[in-house]
């Protein structure tokens, strides 16, 4: 199968771990991804298009526009990504005065877009085209007795006019590939509770506060790790781990891992090739990655 | 609890003992105009919305009084309001409102209205949003040591050290990269932004 890919920026930086995994998982699974040549920042829906709303459909355009030459359903692994696309996409189709305007700026780029490009979570391409089954057949080193706590988020599944694969209040299926894994999934109040988001910026407290909740529920229901689908929620529960321990003087100790991660690992890839030697809270304690670094020796 | 029912009666009160002002149906009126406004009308003030909120606490008015506030017309309190900043935009609200209002659309909308008629509570909020603009339209991408540094308040001690913790933390496991990746053809971002620009926002 093949996918036109829109890595989003973080996979530059803060989660480049994120991109190696789903490059990995995807070798596996015979996905083919073909990164948007040329892509752009995807219009940050809500961040700049508070400041400038057409200016942030443009940019986000301008990467569909792309895309739409390619023939492709277009995937990204970032929640936010994926709903700031998903939505111009919606903007475009309903009103046609912003579509026209959004296209003279495209010209100036030598782009036209008629909104054809189909935006999927790069969870929902895994899910949805690929299939537990097949997946199933590719594990290795499954991860049994991992208790797994799925964090789902917020535009993973939220609004369901948008982003619409699985239940907006109670989604499954990130549960169900970590059964699939082998892993026990762990039912947790914080699953589909927001992390806190960009408020890390402008309201640190505030965010520290909602993602310390979270990672506590999923702590206190047993969970040995989280697995993520979002690269800002990631940063969140992971790389601000230790600040919101500081902050309330408190351990939590928490892996939180990417889901493409998860899947790597029960693959049998090599803990490395999936990055997770830049995991801020260090996942070496949980068990699938004593079991994969048991089978190198032997 | 207590004190949150406190606070939710003192609004409450307030909101009532505030008499339509004169302009209400000028502000809601153009409120009905912007994304997520729609159907504020449809709103019977079930607080679903504010019941599910995972930021509530944290705001002055809760999404349920906020729209209350808009139908009374009150424009200075929900455009200088903290709620308006303080959504993340989880859109828990919209997922659970039985009449359909699409409240953190609207949020997005009335932060961009608060900009232009510089009625922003606590101006970190509009910064935020100013230098992400700034940083995309410079580079065609978000480099977040760039915003990060642009939003750093150089006088506050404590957030200096603690945020150095976390510049170490992400350097260490090679999570920062110090060199801003533009795109090929930053060029073309002024033009999209003069063909797209809007009243008063530059």
């Amino acid at each position: 199968m093949k996918y036109a890919f829109y890595p989003g920026c973080s996979s530059q930086s803060t989660a480049k771990e994120y991109e190696n995994s789903v490059k990995a998982i995807s070798e596996v699974l015979d996905i083919e991804l073909v990164e948007v040549p040329g892509w752009n920042c995807c219009g940050a829906i809500d961040a700049v298009y508070s400041f400038k709303p057409l200016y942030s459909i443009a940019l986000a355009a301008r990467n569909l526009a792309i895309a739409e030459k390619m023939q492709m359903d277009l995937t990204t692994p970032c929640s936010a990504c994926y709903f700031t696309l998903s939505k111009t996409n919606s903007i475009l189709k309903e009103d046609s005065e912003k579509k026209t305007k959004v296209n003279e700026a495209l010209q100036t780029a030598g782009l036209s877009y008629n909104g054809g490009v189909k935006v999927r979570h790069f969870a929902d391409v895994i899910f949805s085209d690929i299939g537990l089954q097949k997946i199933k057949e590719k594990v290795k080193a499954p991860l049994t007795a991992l208790k797994v706590a799925s964090y789902y988020g917020c535009f993973l599944v939220r609004p369901s006019s948008i982003c619409s694969f699985d239940n907006p209040e109670h989604p499954t299926h990130l549960d169900d590939l970590a059964e699939t894994l082998g892993a026990s999934p762990v039912d947790y109040y914080g699953k589909t509770r927001c992390c806190g988001a960009s408020l890390g910026f402008t309201d640190e407290d505030i965010m520290l506060k909602m993602s310390k909740e979270i990672l506590l529920s999923a702590k206190n229901a047993g969970a040995d790790c989280m697995a993520t689908a979002c690269p800002l929620c990631h940063f969140n529960l992971d790389a601000r781990q230790k600040d919101i321990e500081s902050h309330f003087n408190i351990r939590i100790d928490l892996p939180v891992l990417h889901f493409t991660q998860l899947m790597g690992l029960a693959f049998g890839i090599e803990p490395k090739q999936l990055g997770l030697n830049r995991n801020c809270v260090s996942p070496n304690n949980i068990s699938p990655l004593a079991v994969a670094r048991a089978s190198n020796k032997t | 609890m207590l004190h949150e029912k406190k606070k939710f009666d003192t609004v409450t009160k307030t909101i009532q003992a505030t008499p339509h002002q004169g302009s209400r149906k000028d502000f809601l009126r153009e409120v009905m105009k912007l994304p997520g406004g729609e159907k504020i009308l449809e709103c019977i003030q079930c607080g679903s919305c504010a019941g599910g909120c995972p930021t509530r606490f944290a705001m002055d008015y809760s999404p349920m009084q906020i729209i209350k506030m808009i139908n009374l017309g009150m424009k200075k309190e929900v455009l200088s309001s903290s709620t308006i900043w303080i959504c993340s935009t989880c859109y828990t609200c919209s997922s659970r409102c039985p009449r359909d209002v699409g409240f953190a659309t609207l949020m997005m909308a009335l932060k961009n209205k608060a900009i232009q008629e510089n009625m922003v509570k606590n101006p970190i909020n509009s910064k935020f949003h100013r230098y992400f603009f700034e940083v995309v339209n410079k580079y065609g991408k978000l480099h977040e040591p760039s915003l990060f540094l642009k939003l750093l308040d150089k006088t506050d001690i404590n957030g200096l050290r603690s945020n150095l913790g976390l510049g170490l933390r992400l350097l260490k496991k090679g999570k920062l990269e110090m060199r801003a990746k533009k795109i090929e053809q930053t060029s073309i971002l002024s033009a999209m932004l003069e063909k797209t620009d809007e009243r008063g926002t530059s």
